[in-house]
C-alpha cells in the first residue's frame, strides 16, 4: 500500500508544481497567442510565398515561418503539408515546414523555456530551424525528379494574397509582452514596489496542511504547493467552468459567461504575478515590477482587442479555448503520470545510459523518442524528469528534437502523403540530425568553444554533401544510360 | 435537398463545424444531407490549406474556420 501512496503523492506533487505561478504565467498567454495566430494571421499572408514559382531562398524561410506561425495543430499541419508538397513549392519546403512546426510554435517554445530554461528553448529553435531547412534541402536534392514530375498543373492555391491587420498585430505584440513580462527573469521585474499585509491567521496552518498533502523534497528538484498555488488552482477550476459556458458557443457571439471567464483569466495572471510571503500572522502580498508589467501588457491587449472586428475577436477566443480543451487536459494527465513513474526510475539507470554526451547516449535518446509517443507538450515534462534524474543536456535535446517529429502517428500521416520511400528517408535524416543536434548542444554545455563546434558542424555538412553528390551521380547515370 | 460536405480528418473544429451546420439547416427549415469527408486524398481534391472545410452542393464555401449559423444559412439559401 505504501509504495502506491508514494506514487500517487509523486503524481500530485508534480502536477501541483506544474500549476505553480511561473508556469501559468507562461501557459495562459501562450494559449492566447496560439489562438490569435491561428485566428488572426491570414494564411495567405505567408502561403503566397509557398507557390511553385517562388525561389528557394524565399520558400524555405517562408515554410519555416508557416511552421512557426500557422501550424499549431494538426488541422493546419496536415493540409498545409500536403498542399505545399503536391501543389506548391515541393518536397523540400514541405519537409522544412513539417520539421519546424513542433519545435517552432509558440506553445512548445514558451513551455520549453519555462520548464527547462531559456537556453533549451533557444537551442531547440535555432537547431530545428537550421536543421529543418537542411533536411528540406537534402530531401529536395534526393527526390528532385519527383518534384519536376508533378510540376504540370498551375497553382491557384498559393496565389491569394493577404495582409495581417494592424489591430491583430497589436493584439499579438501585446500578448507576447504579457508572456515576456510574466516569465523573463531580470532584475527590474523582481523589484518590490509596494506591499500590504492580509491578516489571514489561518494562512500558516493552511500552508502546513498543503505541505502535508503534497510532501516534496527540494533536494530532488521537487516543488510543493504554496498557499498562492492553491488559490491559483481554485481560479483555474473557476475559469474552466465559466469558459465552458462562455466560450463553447463563442462563434455565435459573446454572453455574460464570456466576460466572467476573461475577467478570471486576467485575475489569475495578476495573482500569479504577485509575490506571497506567508508569515505567522498572515500573508504579506508584494507588488513587484512584474505585477505592474503584466497588468500594463494586459491592458494593451484589451485596447487592441476592442479594435478587432467582432467576428475576428470571437474566432480568436474560440481558437484559444479549443487549444486549451485539446491540450490542457492531456497535459495535466501526462504531468501526473510522469510524476508517478518518476518514483520508480532509479537515477543510476538514466545516468549510466545517457549521463554523458557521446554518440551512444544521443542515439539512445533519439531511439526512446521514436518509440514513445506523448501528446503535444507532454514531451517537455518528460524531458524535465530525465534532466532531474541526471540525463546529460545534449542527449536530452536530441530526445526533444526527435520525439514530436518521429512519433508513430506523424510518420503514418507523412507516409500517406509522400509515400514510404520518402518517409523512410525523412525519418532517417531526422534521426541523424537529432543526434547531431544533441552532440552540438551537449558540447556547448560542456564548455567546448564555439569554433570547434562550428568546425565539427562544417565537417558533418561536408560528409552529408559528399554523400548527396554521390547519390545524385548514381541516380543520373542510369537515367542517362536509358536516354541514350 | 442540399448536399453539405464537411471536410476534415476528425479534429475538434470539424466536429464543431458539423454541429453548427446541422443546427443552421434545421433552424432555417432547410432539408440537407450531410456527408463527412475524412480521407485526406478526397479532402485535398478541394484545394484547401486548412481544415475544416465546408462544401455546399460541390462548391467550397469556407475553409480553416468555423462560420456562423447565419453565414451558413446564407449559403444554403443561395
Amino acid at each position: 500500500m505504501q509504495p502506491f501512496l508514494v506514487s500517487l503523492q509523486g503524481g500530485a506533487g508534480n502536477l501541483a508544481a506544474y500549476l505553480a505561478a511561473h508556469v501559468l504565467l507562461c501557459l495562459l498567454p501562450a494559449f492566447a497567442i496560439a489562438g490569435a495566430m491561428s485566428a488572426l494571421i491570414p494564411k495567405a499572408s505567408i502561403t503566397r510565398w509557398l507557390g511553385r514559382r517562388t525561389p528557394a531562398r524565399l520558400s524555405y524561410p517562408a515554410a519555416a515561418a508557416a511552421g512557426s506561425l500557422l501550424a499549431v495543430c494538426s488541422c493546419t499541419i496536415v493540409p498545409l503539408f500536403a498542399g505545399i508538397y503536391k501543389k506548391g513549392a515541393g518536397i523540400g519546403p514541405a519537409v522544412t515546414f513539417l520539421f519546424f512546426a513542433p519545435a517552432g510554435n509558440v506553445l512548445a517554445l514558451s513551455y520549453t523555456g519555462s520548464i527547462l530554461g531559456a537556453e533549451f528553448a533557444v537551442a531547440r529553435v535555432l537547431l530545428s530551424l537550421s536543421f529543418g531547412i537542411g533536411i528540406g534541402l537534402l530531401m529536395a536534392l534526393v527526390f528532385w525528379r519527383d518534384d519536376t514530375a508533378h510540376d504540370a498543373q498551375a497553382d491557384t492555391l498559393f496565389a491569394a494574397q493577404d495582409r495581417i491587420g494592424s489591430a491583430a498585430v497589436g493584439v499579438l505584440v501585446s500578448l507576447v509582452a504579457v508572456l515576456i513580462a510574466g516569465t523573463l527573469k531580470v532584475a527590474p521585474l523582481a523589484v518590490a514596489l509596494a506591499s500590504f499585509d492580509l491578516p489571514l491567521a489561518w494562512a500558516p496552518a493552511w500552508q502546513a496542511t498543503l505541505a502535508e498533502w503534497v510532501p516534496f523534497d527540494a533536494a530532488k528538484g521537487e516543488e510543493g504547493v504554496s498557499a498562492q498555488g492553491s488559490l491559483l488552482i481554485g481560479l483555474l477550476v473557476l475559469i474552466g467552468v465559466t469558459a465552458w459556458r462562455g466560450l463553447e458557443n463563442i462563434v455565435e457571439g459573446a454572453n455574460r459567461w464570456t466576460g466572467a471567464a476573461l475577467g478570471l483569466v486576467a485575475a489569475t495572471l495578476l495573482v500569479a504575478a504577485l509575490q506571497w510571503r506567508v508569515h505567522p500572522g498572515g500573508v504579506e502580498i508584494v507588488l513587484t515590477g512584474r505585477t505592474l508589467a503584466v497588468a500594463m501588457a494586459m491592458a494593451a491587449v484589451a485596447v487592441y482587442a476592442r479594435r478587432l472586428e467582432p467576428d475576428a475577436l470571437n474566432a480568436w477566443l474560440w481558437e484559444a479555448w479549443r487549444f486549451v480543451k485539446q491540450i490542457f487536459g492531456l497535459l495535466v494527465a501526462g504531468v501526473f503520470v510522469v510524476g508517478v513513474i518518476r518514483q520508480w526510475i532509479q537515477p543510476e539507470w538514466i545516468q549510466s545510459l545517457t549521463g554523458r554526451n557521446d554518440l551512444l547516449a544521443n542515439a539512445t535518446a533519439v531511439l526512446f523518442g521514436v518509440f514513445m509517443y506523448f501528446p503535444t507538450l507532454v514531451e517537455v515534462p518528460v524531458a524535465h524528469m530525465f534532466l532531474d534524474l541526471g540525463m546529460h543536456r545534449g542527449p536530452l535535446l536530441a530526445y526533444l528534437m526527435a520525439d514530436p517529429e518521429l512519433s508513430l502517428q506523424s510518420m503514418l500521416m507523412v507516409a500517406a502523403i509522400i509515400g514510404r520511400a520518402k518517409t523512410t528517408a525523412y525519418v532517417g535524416l531526422v534521426a541523424v540530425f537529432s543526434i547531431a543536434a544533441g552532440l552540438v548542444f551537449g558540447a556547448w554545455v560542456d564548455g567546448v568553444s564555439l569554433a570547434w563546434i562550428a568546425l565539427g558542424l562544417a565537417g558533418f555538412m561536408a560528409v552529408l554533401a559528399a554523400a548527396l553528390i554521390w547519390l545524385r551521380s548514381r541516380r543520373r547515370a542510369p537515367a542517362a544510360a536509358a536516354a541514350s | 435537398m442540399k448536399n453539405v460536405k464537411i471536410l476534415g480528418s476528425g479534429c475538434a473544429n470539424c466536429k464543431k463545424l458539423e454541429a453548427v451546420a446541422r443546427e443552421a439547416a434545421s433552424a432555417a427549415g432547410i432539408e440537407a444531407e450531410f456527408v463527412k469527408v475524412t480521407d485526406l486524398k478526397d479532402i485535398m481534391a478541394y484545394d484547401i490549406l486548412a481544415t475544416p472545410g465546408l462544401v455546399i452542393d460541390n462548391r467550397l464555401v469556407s475553409s480553416g474556420r468555423i462560420p456562423t449559423q447565419a453565414e451558413i444559412q446564407g449559403w444554403l439559401g443561395g
